[in-house]
């Protein structure tokens, strides 16, 4: 069954008067249940693509569906109700609210869809148990490494099970020793629940993972494994 | 949850917060200490003239208050008193003669308004039988005599001792008498004090040949904010020849002052608000500036606008709130003491006498004026937080997450 579908997507950047074309054609299909990881060189559009998928940004020309809805129709009111309901991110740092723990960082997920305070923590502290890291519940960022924050950050993303998550360099900032753990996480969610992953990355260890690796040089596809 | 978020963000810069707040206690207390201690002068300076001569309502022959001469009696008294008798509102109210003369010691003369009095029915109605400071009040003794402090300090003359009153007659001759100092009274007001002089009605009726004749109603009415209604009333009631005058007509400069006092609070409220405006604006801007990438994650991860909004306008709301909930304790703490014992300006009495206020001038508290700024400001806070919440709303997730 696919999930995202894009039919020639180019994206052509006209922030500072000299036009950037970031993506010049990209058709793909993603299955779900996928794990991809869109690699390439600096510059090659793997952001600007993971903006699209995860419906943060408009494209200048072609279509993309996710979950057969057509992303380039909608309001940004909608974007941000679609992206709620269906999409996680995680970011390569800096992805938890400073002033909330652990625990209050992934309900907060669960607050904007609306969900009681009670159902959000049981839920909250059952995924964190599941996925090992609830001794973090009380702590907050800054009293976590790298490593655990990123782990907290892909547990928000995927506690209002979304069909996808996006991640952009999540190990970039990581060791390869806490990038392993966090991609292990990642691969368990990934075969336990079928969520789909997508990820940029130039981690060899992050391709290496990948049940689908998409090169991108110069905002086109160059090669699909 | 959203509370909690906003009110951690507000501790996150805690000197920028508390600097805030602070400016907001301060202004609060600067709003309620001037309108407090402004309205107590005004207010002590209106109960004192009230309660020394002007009364609530006074009722004359036409005239008689610009001009008081001897033939400007009031025609016919039995009319006005079943007037006032018939009006509702009303507490008390007396009947007098007031003449201007010439008090005459051994040793000195000086002009004062002669008022002839019933002292009992005077008693309720002016102030004179409290502020007697040596010797008693007017007795049933024909030739008593109450002057002011200062005036027996002119005249040099104590308890006791014999003065000579003169005034016109109605027929231009002039009529005298002699009368026996019995008290003497100390006002608010130095002026005052020199010029009243009070004895019995009958006595001074006879003397300036106008039995029976009275000059002047004073009126106190169980509220003095119904004054000129019932003035109106009563007014309604009596012949176009008589002229009755409200507090509000006769003190036309404290009425002024009082009303100025009012723009001025709104002035100076207006003030403290576009400080606080500017307070708010500023330091929530900086706090969404700040937090760009923390908003533009928010926003990534799928919080609408609406909510965004209403984070960053709650931390104002906080802010506002706690400022002037510290604001008004503070004020309350600090203006209690005052509220119940009064401050003593004695230092300048003398000055603040011939103004017409005490020594001593107890601040006006008003609960509206407290819950007026406790809805107000806060309201005004969100409205700045508004601009930095509208700032916040229009950052792009894409670029704010990766901002740095
Ligand atoms: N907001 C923007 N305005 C203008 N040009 C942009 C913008 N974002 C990206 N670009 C340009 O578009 C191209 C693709 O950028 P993108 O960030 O997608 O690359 P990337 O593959 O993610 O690179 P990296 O590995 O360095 O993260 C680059 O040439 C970049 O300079
Ligand atoms: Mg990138």
């Amino acid at each position: 069954m696919q999930i995202i579908r894009t039919e020639k997507l180019e994206k052509i950047y006209n922030d500072n008067g000299v036009p950037v074309h970031a993506l010049k054609g990209i058709d793909l299909e993603i299955a779900k249940g996928d794990f991809m990881v869109i690699a390439g060189p600096s510059g090659s559009g793997k952001t600007t693509l993971l903006n699209l998928m995860g419906a943060l940004d408009k494209p200048t020309e072609g279509n993309i569906f996710i979950e057969n809805e057509d992303i380039s129709t909608k309001s940004k009111k909608e974007l941000s109700e679609f992206r709620l309901k269906n999409l996680g991110f995680v970011f390569q740092a800096y992805n938890l609210i400073p002033v909330l723990t652990a625990l209050e960082n992934i309900e907060f997920s669960m607050m904007l869809l609306g969900i009681n305070e009670e159902e959000r923590q049981d839920k909250a502290l059952a995924l964190m148990k599941e996925l090992e890291i609830d001794e973090l519940a009380n702590k907050r960022p800054n009293e976590m490494s790298g490593g655990q924050q990123q782990r907290v950050a892909v547990t928000r993303a995927i506690v209002n099970n979304p069909s996808v998550v996006l991640a952009d360099e999540p190990t970039a900032n990581l060791d390869s020793e806490t990038g392993a753990k966090l991609l292990d996480l990642m691969q368990k969610m990934n075969k336990e629940k079928n969520i789909t992953f997508i990820f940029s990355s130039h981690d060899s260890q992050v391709i290496e993972r990948a049940k689908r690796l998409l090169i991108l040089k110069d905002g086109k596809i160059v090669e699909e494994k | 949850m959203l509370l909690t978020l906003a009110w951690r963000n507000i501790w996150r810069n805690k000197r920028r917060s508390l600097i805030v707040m602070i400016s907001i206690v301060v202004g609060v207390m600067m709003v309620f200490f001037t309108n407090g201690f402004m309205n107590g002068m005004l207010f002590q300076m209106l109960k004192n003239q009230i309660s020394s001569s002007v009364s609530h309502i006074l009722i004359h022959k036409k005239g008689f208050n610009d001009n008081k001469v001897i033939q400007s009696y009031i025609p016919d008294p039995e009319l006005v008193e079943g007037a006032i008798k018939e009006q509702t509102g009303i507490k008390n109210y007396s009947k007098k003669l007031i003449s201007f003369g010439l008090l005459s010691s051994a040793s000195n003369s000086s002009g004062v308004f002669l008022n002839g009095v019933n002292p009992i029915e005077e008693k309720d109605v002016t102030k004179i039988k409290e502020s007697i400071i040596e010797g008693t009040y007017l007795t049933e003794n024909k030739r008593d005599l109450v002057i002011g402090k200062k005036l027996a300090e002119k005249l040099e003359v104590g308890i006791g001792d014999k003065v000579v009153a003169m005034a016109n007659t109605p027929d231009g001759s002039i009529g005298s008498e002699m009368f026996r100092i019995v008290g003497i009274y100390k006002t608010f007001s130095s002026e005052f004090d020199k010029i009243y002089i009070y004895a019995n009605k009958q006595i001074t009726q006879e003397m300036l040949e106008v039995e029976n004749k009275e000059y002047e109603f004073s009126i106190i009415c169980e509220d003095y904010q119904q004054a000129d209604i019932i003035k109106e009333q009563i007014k309604n009631q009596l012949p176009d020849e008589y002229e009755v005058l409200s507090y509000v007509d006769l003190l036309p400069m404290i009425i002024f002052q009082i009303d100025m006092s009012k723009q001025w609070m709104w002035i100076l409220n207006i003030i403290v608000g576009v400080a606080l405006i500017f307070g708010i604006i500023n330091t929530m801007l900086m706090s969404v500036y700040e937090r760009i990438q923390e908003i533009g994650v928010l926003m990534s991860i799928g919080m609408k606008n609406g909510k965004i909004i209403s984070m960053i306008t709650l931390e104002a709301f906080i802010l506002g709130v706690t400022g002037t909930i510290g604001g008004i304790i503070f004020s309350l703490l600090v203006m209690w003491p005052f509220y119940n014992s009064g401050i003593n300006l004695a230092v300048f009495s003398d000055g603040l006498n011939s103004f017409g206020i005490g020594a001593v001038i107890y601040p006006v508290l008003n609960i509206n004026d407290f819950a007026a700024t406790l809805i107000i400001l806060p309201i005004v806070s969100v409205l700045a937080a508004l601009y930095p919440a509208y700032k916040a709303i229009k950052l792009e997730p894409i670029y704010a997450v990766r901002y740095v």
